[in-house]
């Protein structure tokens, strides 16, 4: 299958499924709407979840890459976190229906599934090494501190996403950057960035 | 600590506690859509007439679980306050009970912090999040401790969901008998938001030696 191709039907089956949940997913809708022949799908996945499956891990990995891309920068580790998220947001809200995919409909298919949910957010936590430089205490932090943060930012993305309110989600940077924040940097330096989020909007 | 569903007052305990735990291994294996009430009877030896007498379908099981894991995590926590103590020394002693108690019921756990995600109907969320909601409150008393009033409304929601994660992770992994040993993790996550960093770690530590088993007093 050639790859803008294949592109568009990983796509189209994420949609499909932040639309229409994994038992009524259709197949045949997402290859009308991606362009794909029946056989070529056949040929290439077999059937419905190893196309998911790829989808998910394709998309996912683009997410994370986009993320990490604009975490790269010189500025600050709190700035770069900032930008970070910020990008992580948008995009959510500028595709609800993946978001959906991402988060809810594809984690809650089954165990396996699940476990692709949980190795997606550990790849959002080397981000967040950096962090363990802006403690206020000599000791080193916890040893988890990293998905602290990571989950912070996860349960209140997660809630927002299932009530249906994705579009909101570009305003909260600011509120989520202080909890991804905290668990590094103690609550009066994650409010200071939360008010410089909050006045460069 | 009693078992999950134990004292339903309805029927025989053995036939729903049986019903209980193999729909929440079945949900744990397969996921709560491949669950089927034929395949949750067969498991349990009961008949598919007994299980829709006792719960009438899979969402009035599932329901009945989250209510009685519920009912334990509120028990546990209100039996671990105490004027006694300090609330955080209180609040650690609750977040220890919910994980003792999630480590001994595995597939409950998974039901609990996993399964939640997977259910259609969104009421079956209630008691998750009226657990949540507790545990929310019982952080966000930190305010009144915090060096700074600046925290956001979602910071104890945002901190529960952190070490949330954590737990999710290891439940997902098969490795909930681990669950006790994350309670230092879980309490510095709660509670830096508010009480800062110094104060958390010290709580950390503190944790740690419940742990250990050092003379508490």
């Amino acid at each position: 299958m050639e790859g803008a191709q294949r592109e568009a039907l990983l796509r189209e089956m994420l949609e499909e499924l932040g639309r229409s949940g994994y038992e009524e997913l259709s197949v045949d809708a997402a290859l009308r709407a991606a362009g794909v022949p029946r056989p070529e799908f056949e040929t290439e996945f077999g059937g419905k979840d190893k196309c998911l499956f790829a989808a998910y891990e394709h998309l996912t990995g683009q997410i994370v890459e986009r993320t990490a891309a604009v975490c790269a920068s010189t500025a600050s580790w709190p700035e770069r976190v900032r930008a970070g998220l910020t990008e992580l947001l948008t995009q959510a809200a500028a595709e609800p229906r993946l978001a959906q995919a991402v988060t809810r409909s594809f984690p809650g298919i089954r165990p396996d599934t699940y476990q692709c949910y949980v190795d997606l957010l550990a790849r959002f936590t080397p981000l967040m090494v950096e962090g363990r430089d802006y403690s206020g205490v000599a000791e080193e932090l916890p040893a988890e501190v990293e998905l602290l943060a990571v989950g912070a930012a996860e349960a209140i993305i997660f809630s927002e996403v299932d009530a249906g309110r994705t579009e909101r989600l570009p305003e909260m940077v600011p509120e989520i950057l202080f909890s991804v924040l905290v668990p590094f940097m103690g609550p009066e330096r994650a409010a200071d960035e939360m008010r410089e989020a909050a006045a460069a909007r | 600590m009693s078992d999950v569903g134990i004292d339903s007052g309805i029927l025989s305990p053995s036939e729903r506690e049986r019903i209980l735990h193999a729909m929440a291994e079945l949900c744990a294996q397969r996921g709560y859509e491949a669950t089927t009430v034929a395949a949750i009877a067969e498991r349990a030896g009961v008949s598919e007439a007994t299980f829709t007498e006792l719960f009438g379908d899979k969402e009035g099981c599932v329901a009945s679980a989250f209510d009685a894991v519920l009912g334990e995590v509120l028990a546990v926590v209100a039996a671990a306050y105490s004027p006694d103590q300090s609330e955080w020394d209180s609040a650690t002693q609750g977040i220890k009970s919910i994980l003792e108690f999630m480590a001994a019921h595995p597939s409950f756990a998974q039901l609990s912090y996993i399964g939640v995600r997977q259910m259609g109907p969104r009421s079956l969320n209630t008691p998750y999040d009226a657990g949540v909601r507790m545990l929310a409150a019982m952080f966000d008393r930190g305010r009144d401790y915090s060096p700074t009033d600046n925290q956001p409304a979602s910071a104890a929601r945002a901190a529960i969901g952190g070490a949330e994660a954590v737990v999710r992770r290891e439940i997902a992994a098969g490795r909930s008998e681990n669950l006790p040993a994350l309670l230092p993790q879980f309490i510095y996550g709660s509670t830096v938001p508010f009480l800062g960093q110094e104060e958390a770690m010290r709580l950390y530590h503190r944790a740690e030696e419940l742990l250990a088993g050092t003379d508490w007093a």
